[in-house]
Formats: structure tokens, C-alpha cells, sequence
């Protein structure tokens, strides 16, 4: 599949319209889904999924392979998002305030109550920003944990250490909704 | 590489998104194999991606590729890059009057030969073919750089499905240019001969000019 996107790209360097619509039309989707994710609001989300790929468009030719095509393009659209965010005076980007939280409840019951996705859409909706995005890319894109690290540009330890906090927040509201019989 | 209960735990989402590997993937396998606790975390994590996957997300789809597609056409130069390089046809913007007025005056009146030879250096042209293929100033070249069958000045009004077409029919292709003058060079086809492909070119109504 990245070889397929790397061919895409060396293409899309020389000029060829058609080689970005085939890349489009394979990352969109994805790359929508993360940056709605992070900003919800779908209609912005549109405006930056389309400047992420203008962006492609004008540096494709500074893509060096050394990545996946999906982590480079992921990159842009995480810093794009920032730049969003910092706009709406709504960013936090360092790990230094995460609460600590008890040991998670039993998360597994919580979801066998059913309306699974609308308490997971709401509590991932209540992670800070950079936690909420690592589980994104964990659980959407199936990324590694090198791979987040290089979409946001921070440490492998740093995703590693928003991984381990938004999955216990994650947990406790999960559970906490389900007891209190939250529909 | 020793691993902390806090270590396990901040890779499980890992395990359970089936990316972790090596030593990694070892140990939290060895933890869950004695941790009843951390097999529930798992199978939670495993329920949440499989929640999250599921949900659909109506993305811009075809309108967002049809805005991207204007924007770069937008800021694609006058001349625009070619297609794909296995397209026996590539994508021509229109030209300006003064282009081909200049062209039709230079080359038949002059009879020069506006296009760079194979041998000249370009300046700002880029080859998606091969580094030898020869380039024109601010233009594209194509395929294996030997000197085109024809030369042509296509008319200011002609549009590029109008040229694809007729390229097309004419079984040939661009291989050079546009020049500055806005002269492409064509080549033929494999199996058409320059008896076929020049009426076919000559009486197009879109063309100005062909040499």
C-alpha cells in the first residue's frame, strides 16, 4: 500500500493532477476522519482536509521517503489542526496538567450496555487535545506508537505517556456513564 | 529491556490495534498471560477501535476533490504539467493569441525550427519521463527526447478536450514544448505513419500552424 502511495507521490512531484486525485481519493477519508476528530466542526475540517492536500500538492517534491506517505501526510494535517486550535485560543500541548486518575473501572461491562459509539464519541470528545489525537491515530489509523510520534514531532515516550493517560480517562468516563445510566 | 506494570499499560492499545512487535509485543503478552485485569483493559481497548472504526464520517468526497482540482488548476502556470506519463496523450492549456501569432511568423516565414534540439540545456522545464528527455523553456518534455514528427501551433480558442481529441484521432503525442512561442512537438504514434497523422492534423480546425 505505501508503495503504492510513494509511486503516487514521485508522480504527483512531476506535475500529475491525476496521481494526487488517486491520493485523494485513497487518504481523504482517513485524514477527514482525524481532523474532525480533533476540531469538530466538519465544516472546517473540510477547508483544512483541502489545504493538506494543496499542501501535497506544492511540496511533494520534499517528501524524502523516509516515511510512510499516510504518517507525512497525517503530519500536515496534525500541525494544520494546530494552527486551528491556536486561532480559537483552544490548544494544550503539553502533558504537565493531566489529572491523575484511580485505576480504571470495568470498562468491558460499560460497553456491553450498549450505545457503544455515542458514549465513545463522547468521551473521546472530552480528552485534551494531544491525548484525544493519539488514540485517534491508535484506534482509527491503527498507527504505531513511532508512527503518532512522528505525525505530532514529539517523542516516542511522549505518545507512549498520552497513550497511558488517555486510556485510563477514557476508561473512567466510560464507566462513569454507564453507572450513571447515561443514555 | 525490564517493563513496568505503567509500561504494559501504555502499550496495550498498541497490542490491541495488533501493531506492536518484537519485545515489545513479548511482554505485554507475558503480562497478560498472568493478569486477569489487564486482559478486561484489553478487551475494552479492543471494543472502543472497534467502535471508533465503525463510525462513519461523511467526508468531502467528490466535491472536495473537485475543489482541490480547480485550485490546483488555478495555480498550475499556463503551462501545465502533463498526465501521467503512460497516457499516450497529455493535457495542453490553452495558448495566448500572441503565442502563435509569433509562432505562425517565425516559423513559416523564417522557417526555423522553434523548438530546442535534444542537445540544448533547460532552463525552467521539468521531464517526468527520463532525466536525458529533453526539456523547452518553461515547458515539459516526454517520453525518449528523439526530435518530434511535427511541430504545432494550436489555435488560442482550441480546448484541451478538443486537442486530446484530436491528438487522439491523429495517433500521436506531445513530446516537447510548449515553448515559449507556445509550439508543441509532436511525435507518432507506434504503427502510424506521418501520411496518416498529417491530413488528420492539417485540416483540424484547431490548429494554427504545423510543420
Amino acid at each position: 500500500m505505501d508503495s503504492d502511495h510513494k509511486f503516487l507521490m514521485t508522480r504527483i512531484a512531476g506535475g500529475d493532477r491525476q496521481a494526487l486525485a488517486a491520493l485523494y481519493r485513497a487518504l481523504e477519508r482517513p485524514v477527514y476522519k482525524f481532523i474532525v476528530s480533533r476540531l469538530n466542526d466538519p465544516h472546517e475540517a473540510n477547508d483544512i482536509l483541502h489545504e493538506v492536500f494543496m499542501d501535497v500538492w506544492r511540496s511533494a517534491d520534499r517528501f524524502e521517503g523516509r516515511s510512510k506517505v499516510q504518517t507525512w501526510i497525517f503530519g500536515i494535517a496534525y500541525r494544520k489542526s494546530i494552527d486551528v486550535m491556536r486561532k480559537r485560543g483552544r490548544v494544550d500541548l503539553t502533558d504537565d496538567s493531566f489529572e491523575q486518575v484511580d485505576d480504571s473501572p470495568d470498562a468491558v461491562t460499560c460497553l456491553a450496555a450498549g450505545q457503544e459509539a455515542d458514549h465513545v464519541r463522547h468521551c473521546i470528545g472530552t480528552l485534551k487535545d494531544d491525548h484525544r489525537s493519539a488514540i485517534t491515530l491508535a484506534f482509527y489509523q491503527d498507527m504505531t506508537y513511532a508512527e503518532i510520534a512522528e505525525v505530532a514531532g514529539v517523542p516516542e515516550g511522549t505518545i507512549k505517556t498520552r497513550i497511558f493517560h488517555a486510556k485510563k480517562l477514557l476508561m473512567r468516563c466510560l464507566s462513569g456513564r454507564v453507572e450513571r445510566g447515561v443514555a | 529491556m525490564s517493563y513496568s506494570r505503567d509500561d504494559i499499560e501504555a502499550l496495550l492499545p498498541f497490542h490491541a490495534n495488533g501493531t506492536l512487535e518484537g519485545a515489545d509485543r513479548a511482554a505485554v503478552e507475558a503480562a497478560l498471560e498472568t493478569d486477569a485485569e489487564l486482559r478486561a483493559d484489553l478487551a475494552a481497548l479492543q471494543a472502543i477501535r472497534q467502535t471508533m472504526q465503525a463510525e462513519e464520517v461523511a467526508s468531502p468526497g467528490d466535491f472536495g476533490l473537485a475543489r482541490l482540482m480547480r485550485d490546483v488548476e488555478a495555480e498550475t502556470p499556463v503551462t501545465a504539467p502533463p498526465a501521467a506519463a503512460n497516457d499516450n496523450v497529455v493535457p495542453v492549456t490553452r495558448l495566448r493569441l500572441w503565442q502563435t501569432a509569433a509562432a505562425v511568423i517565425l516559423a513559416v516565414g523564417l522557417g526555423v525550427n522553434l523548438l530546442p534540439g535534444p542537445g540544448d540545456a533547460p532552463e525552467t522545464g521539468r521531464s517526468i519521463a527520463t532525466d536525458e528527455a529533453p526539456t523547452t523553456e518553461e515547458g515539459f518534455s516526454l517520453a525518449s527526447g528523439g526530435a518530434p514528427d511535427f511541430t504545432i501551433a494550436f489555435a488560442p480558442d482550441a480546448r484541451e478536450a478538443e486537442i486530446r481529441a484530436l491528438l487522439l484521432q491523429a495517433g500521436v503525442e506531445i513530446t516537447q514544448g510548449p515553448s515559449a512561442l507556445g509550439l508543441y512537438g509532436l511525435s507518432l504514434l507506434d504503427s502510424v505513419s506521418d501520411e496518416t497523422a498529417r491530413p488528420i492534423l492539417a485540416n483540424s480546425g484547431i490548429v494554427d500552424d504545423l510543420q
